[in-house]
């Protein structure tokens, strides 16, 4: 069995001891080692990915920290304040909860949230400082996951906090003390192995946490070092054999072998009404009224962003008119960055780049129509749906606003605002459809200023399609969310895939390309064929399913799933058998058992 | 002597109506240009055989006043009789319409006219617990009355196996939010203050059975339960030995849906309806 060291080159100490102490650190500086630690992190996201212990396709740690970071570091380059810690510190947080996607990325979110906090009202940081930050960033990440878990990034950034703090009593100097984080953080990430079951089956590190310690590493660098972190050295060896990383079929290498989950735009599905102009830019203070902008600006557009204080205020806001909506805003304080895109243009590109097939569903207008200027209705539902079957099952069953994403692209906060905001309802139910993607749904609610936003857990895309049929328009938000939850305990999801690694789980040997059946999110068949898979997971169902839906993913053709059926209605006499277009990718069969 | 009036909607068997002294008028049903009456010139039976045969959508109209006038006629003859006519939701049908304009040539103080809000088992069963006032002496008005207040009493569920019937004959009402669901399911729709409700979505039969169940057990305790089927029988097996398990001391009416209400449900339909107790 292979097993994945990580070793980081501790920096010399003694260069640390031969330069001047740094005792002082300002915005520019912990801009430069928030650029250092996305480049690094974007050289080490591969393996990263890599250490995903469950050998399906899906949302890569990673990727979804990577863009979570540059999300951040986008903000942070525009921080009102370039020269104060703090300002700096506060867009990067921003702009990470905006980009969050995945659980990992969402807990880097609150961790930069926490840093943030921790450097409030600080223009400057010194030793103390930072290990303050530090340690406010461990708390806040652990106050925003329910049932925190040793062995995880969370444990990462806490034994981190703890080195800073240790450090800071002994030295004045940052580069010493962010030497001593990045070195205890490596060895909390050797450690993850022995503290959770499944990373000592596999005997891998836990990503997340293991992606923690490369942006910790890569800041260190930039703020300790003259140069720069980013085309470094193998500073990370591993022994063994290199990741494998295959994809279900060969020639599909594109599609799955950086699965980059897509962005913003490209996770929208256009509306039929246009999309207007997205219309950004600055208001200088001082003396803003944040709030009386907001409530202006949010009425010349929809899904607008208007964040701030009096001395600055940013705003980010689609409308129709965007010279009405400059005459109003320049009223209010001088504007600068002005940045006006037409989004139709701009939808076009992105979807162009997007997968063909994708896009095509897309531009159908497949996604309900929205309609901005209606009264908002009492209560909608926005739910994610990857390809273009499920996006219209869920349509027609009355969901109001689909954000594409799923399984290997999960999408952003931002993403889900967005989606949350389109439904134009006064209590807006998100059904996030996928284990990875709740996480990240819960953060939304405070961000969606309009209306109120419950989020009904549902782990995968049968237990979303039973969550909308239980949808009743007539009954409140609570009354709702109850019917949704226990609808969603009277379904099994079976989700059929293929091996991506080479791994052993719940004592399955498991091959790159077996075929996978993960029925409620554990590994429960492995085999050669989908059939096959298939029919075993109903034989072992003890109470034999009445009614079982069929969803067949993008890269089955509808004459195989019909011969599928077939078989399986000759083989499981007394159930019925429905066969849908899912349209997923990666996953060729997504079955409900009821 | 008080005579009570409803019409074919309320699904009840000829001969039951016959040995309760009710008197039912019936409803038109339409084959493009054939037309029938409402269990006197087609019942249940054939209807859904013909449905299976045909390609015409049926269609219903309600009964023309000139037939209420006419029995109102007879049933009043003698100056001392009262008549209580108990009648499908008026926002369902125009029945209760040709009533009241039918009842405009006689006396008002001798017809009682009562929109149920109520169709098929639960309307049934408010005109069986009228009868019961009947006989127990109440005056006409005293009935209309209490029929009046007892329709917020009445619980109808009816499962479907499509919406097509009822979204193709107009009576959708709010189960509209309903139709076009990709995936195939069983429809469990109420009959709510006279007017069509959507109430869930099962994706089998079996599912919808077992949240009649629930909902008729919520209902207890009971005066009346009525259980009907179109062209459903082993369905309506099921789902009366299913809510006798779950409730007792109540007899259960039971009852095929008729042509009119049928035009609705279409076939597969499996209704319940129940009376709570006063």
């Amino acid at each position: 069995m292979r097993r994945l060291t990580v070793s980081a080159t501790k920096p010399a100490p003694e260069l640390a001891v031969l330069r001047e102490p740094l005792r002082e650190i300002a915005g520019e500086q912990i801009l430069a080692g928030l650029t250092a630690a996305l480049s690094w992190l974007e050289a080490n996201q591969q393996e990263i990915n890599d250490l995903n212990v469950f050998p399906v396709p899906d949302g890569d740690t990673g990727s979804n920290m990577y863009l979570t970071l540059r999300s951040a570091v986008e903000e942070a380059r525009d921080a009102p304040a370039p020269s104060a810690a703090d300002s700096v510190l506060a867009a990067a947080a921003h702009g990470s909860l905006m980009g969050a996607r995945g659980n990992s990325g969402v807990i880097l979110s609150q961790i930069l949230r926490g840093f943030a906090q921790g450097a409030a009202q600080c223009t400057n940081l010194d030793a103390r400082g930072v290990a303050l930050a530090i340690t406010e960033a461990s708390a806040v990440a652990y106050r925003a996951v329910m049932k925190p878990t040793e062995g995880t990034i969370l444990t990462v950034v806490r034994d981190a906090a703890a080195a800073a703090a240790a450090a800071a009593e002994t030295t004045d100097d940052i580069r010493v003390v962010l030497e001593r984080v990045v070195t205890e953080a490596h060895a909390a990430v050797e450690r993850t192995t022995d503290q959770l079951q499944v990373l000592r089956d596999a005997n891998v590190v836990d990503a997340g946490g293991f992606g923690l310690a490369v942006i910790l590493e890569g800041f260190a660098r930039a703020i300790g070092d003259t140069h720069p972190a980013t085309p470094a050295p193998a500073l990370l060896r591993r022994s063994g054999e290199p990741a494998l990383r295959l994809p279900p079929n060969p020639g599909d290498l594109e599609a799955t072998g950086s699965a980059v989950p897509r962005r913003g735009a490209a996770a929208v599905a256009p509306r039929e009404q246009g999309w207007g102009y997205c219309t950004e830019f600055l208001l200088n203070g001082p003396g803003l009224d944040v709030d009386a902008i907001r409530t202006e600006l949010a009425a010349l557009g929809e899904s607008a962003l208007v964040v701030g204080d009096p001395e600055l205020v940013r705003v980010h806001i689609h409308t129709g008119d965007p010279a009405g909506l400059i005459a109003a805003a320049s009223s209010r304080g001088r504007m600068s960055k002005l940045k006006v895109e037409d989004m139709s243009a701009q939808h076009h590109d992105v979807l162009e780049r997007a997968d063909a097939r994708e896009a095509h569903a897309e531009a159908e207008g497949t996604a309900p129509p929205e309609q901005p200027h209606a009264p908002p209705k009492a209560i909608g539902i926005a739910s994610v749906a990857p390809g273009e079957g499920f996006r219209e099952i869920m349509g027609s069953l009355g969901a109001d606003s689909i954000v594409s994403g799923g399984q290997t692209m999960n999408p952003s906060i931002e993403d889900l605002l967005n989606g949350v905001r389109a439904v134009n309802a006064e209590h807006v139910i998100l059904l996030p459809n996928n284990g990875n993607v709740i996480l990240t749904a819960e953060q939304v609610d405070p961000l969606a200023e309009d209306c109120e936003v419950r989020v009904v857990p549902t782990r995968n895309l049968p237990q979303g399609i039973s969550a909308l049929l239980a949808f009743d328009p007539a009954s409140s938000l609570d009354e709702n969310a109850a019917r949704m939850l226990a609808a969603i305990a009277t379904v099994h999801a079976v989700e059929v895939t293929h091996a991506v690694r080479d791994t052993s789980v719940n004592g399955h040997d498991i091959k790159t390309g077996d075929v996978l059946a993960v029925v409620d999110d554990e590994i429960a068949e492995v085999g050669n064929d989908y059939l096959g898979v298939i029919d075993a997971v109903l034989n072992a169902q003890s109470a034999k399913p009445e009614l079982v839906t069929v969803y067949r993913g993008d890269e089955v053709n509808a004459g195989d799933a019909d011969t599928l059926v077939a078989t399986l209605r000759e083989k499981h006499p007394g159930t019925e058998f429905e066969l849908q277009l899912g349209g997923q990718e990666h996953y060729p069969y997504v079955l409900s058992l009821e | 002597m008080i005579h009570l009036v409803t019409d074919s909607t309320s699904d009840i068997a000829l001969a039951d109506a016959e040995a309760l002294g009710v008197h039912v008028v019936p409803l038109i049903v339409r084959f493009g240009e054939e037309q029938y009456r409402d269990g006197v010139d087609i019942d249940a039976d054939q209807f859904y055989t013909k449905l299976e045969q045909t390609t015409v959508h049926p269609t219903t109209s309600q009964p023309s006043p000139d037939v209420f006038a006419t029995l109102y006629r007879t049933l009043l003859a003698d100056p001392a009789d009262q008549v209580v006519g108990l009648h499908i939701s008026a926002k369902l049908s125009g029945t209760l319409q040709s009533a009241t304009l039918a009842a405009q040539d006689f006396d008002q103080s001798r017809i009682h006219l009562v929109d149920t809000e109520s169709v098929s088992g639960g309307l049934q069963l408010l005109v069986r617990a009228a009868l019961d006032d009947i006989k127990a002496g109440d005056s006409a008005e005293v009935v209309a009355e209490k029929a009046t207040l007892r329709r917020s009493k009445v619980t109808i569920l009816v499962l479907l196996d499509n919406l097509i019937y009822l979204h193709r004959g107009g009576r959708i009402g709010r189960a509209q939010a309903f139709v076009g669901g990709l995936l195939n399911v069983k429809p469990l729709i109420a009959v709510r203050d006279g007017e069509v409700v959507p109430v869930a979505r099962p994706r089998s039969r079996s599912k919808g059975i077992e949240l009649i169940v629930e909902q008729v057990r919520s209902c207890a305790p009971l005066r009346g339960l009525a259980e009907f089927h179109a062209a459903a029988a082993e369905s309506m097996t099921d789902l009366e030995t299913r809510i006798g398990a779950a409730v007792s001391n109540v007899t259960a009416v039971l009852g095929r849906i008729g042509p009119v209400v049928g035009a609705y449900s279409g076939p597969g339909g499996l209704g319940v309806a129940c009376l709570g107790a006063d």
